[in-house]
């Protein structure tokens, strides 16, 4: 099963996915896919109370902040993962070196194919993304690729996936399918 | 008429071709301030409101003088409302216009959806 979230920020997107990560593991193995890559303090401290948070769930954790198909071989595929979130994936694709340089549009792409095929390859799917398309702005070429490329992304899994909800402040709209129990 | 709403890149374009049966000739894509109503279509108002309220021009207005041809048009319209406070009067403007339209577009229309990631959910 698939199923993917979405919301605005600090919403309660990653305690719902976690809690239905949980329910479909149903006391099977589940696996955190951890997509960040820390580049400061704060992302350290970010990570630290994201493990916190998820303590005593029983998730196995596997670092995967790039080529999300490569951790397939080193896991149990009849598991339930979750992936948390495709908007971090995409971010270390899409700029391969954090400090600067050249965005890499044909890995952004890659990336959505591999998520489509990670999410049909596993038994179990939770995967997060971030809804970043309703401001009144006028961004950069950089961060209009980004809002782009992530769009794709969401709307590729939207449409594999059985289960689409969309978190607002912690409540929760069925976009597609049911909510699994 | 039909209103279709969503934030960007969502498939707002692509919904309306597939559920009505739209082929390109049928679009009219807003790029200034004036638009097109013989098209079955009228895409990105975002931009229409963005022209007026540059030149200080009530969208509402320049709709309800036209009221007439639109009635049986479908009507797509990005959803800029729901980040932070723009930084810049322009922006603010054209999100307060653009917001304004919106609401006496969806009071007036038979259907109005909103696209998320590509699925519609029905608001009206």
């Amino acid at each position: 099963m698939i199923v993917f979230i979405s919301g605005g920020a600090k919403n309660g997107k990653s305690s719902l996915a976690q809690d239905l990560a949980v329910a479909l593991a149903a006391g099977r193995r589940h696996y955190y896919v951890a997509t960040m890559i820390p580049s400061d303090d704060e992302d350290i401290d970010r990570i630290r109370h994201h493990r916190a948070d998820r303590e005593g769930m029983g998730f196995k954790t596997v670092e995967c902040g790039r080529d999300i198909l490569s951790c397939l071989p080193q896991v149990d595929k009849s598991a339930t993962f979750l992936l948390d979130s495709a908007t971090a994936l995409l971010l270390n694709e899409l700029f391969p070196d954090p400090t600067g340089g050249e965005m890499d549009v044909l890995a952004a792409e890659r990336c959505a194919r591999d998520l489509v095929t990670f999410a049909q390859s596993v038994e179990n799917l939770v995967i997060v993304s971030d809804y970043i398309y309703s401001d009144a702005a006028r961004y950069d070429a950089l961060t209009e690729t980004y809002r782009a490329c992530l769009a794709k992304i969401d709307r590729m899994l939207a449409q594999v996936s059985d289960t689409v909800i969309e978190v607002t402040a912690g409540t929760y709209t069925l976009h597609k399918g049911e909510m699994p129990t | 008429m039909i209103l279709i709403l969503g934030g960007a890149y969502q498939g707002k374009l692509d919904y309306a071709k597939a559920a009505f049966n739209l082929s390109d000739a049928d679009i009219f894509t807003c790029t200034g301030m004036e638009i097109d109503f013989s098209q079955r279509c009228i895409y990105a108002l975002e931009e229409f409101t963005l022209a007026c309220t540059m030149q200080g021009i009530d969208p509402i207005d320049y709709f309800r003088r036209n009221r007439a041809q639109w009635q049986e048009c479908i009507l797509i319209c990005q959803d800029i409302f729901c980040g932070v406070v723009p930084m810049g009067a322009d922006m603010r403007a054209w999100r307060h216009s653009t917001g304004q339209l919106c609401k006496y577009l969806a009071g007036e229309a038979r259907q109005v959806s909103r696209i998320f990631c590509g699925l519609e959910q029905r608001l009206k």
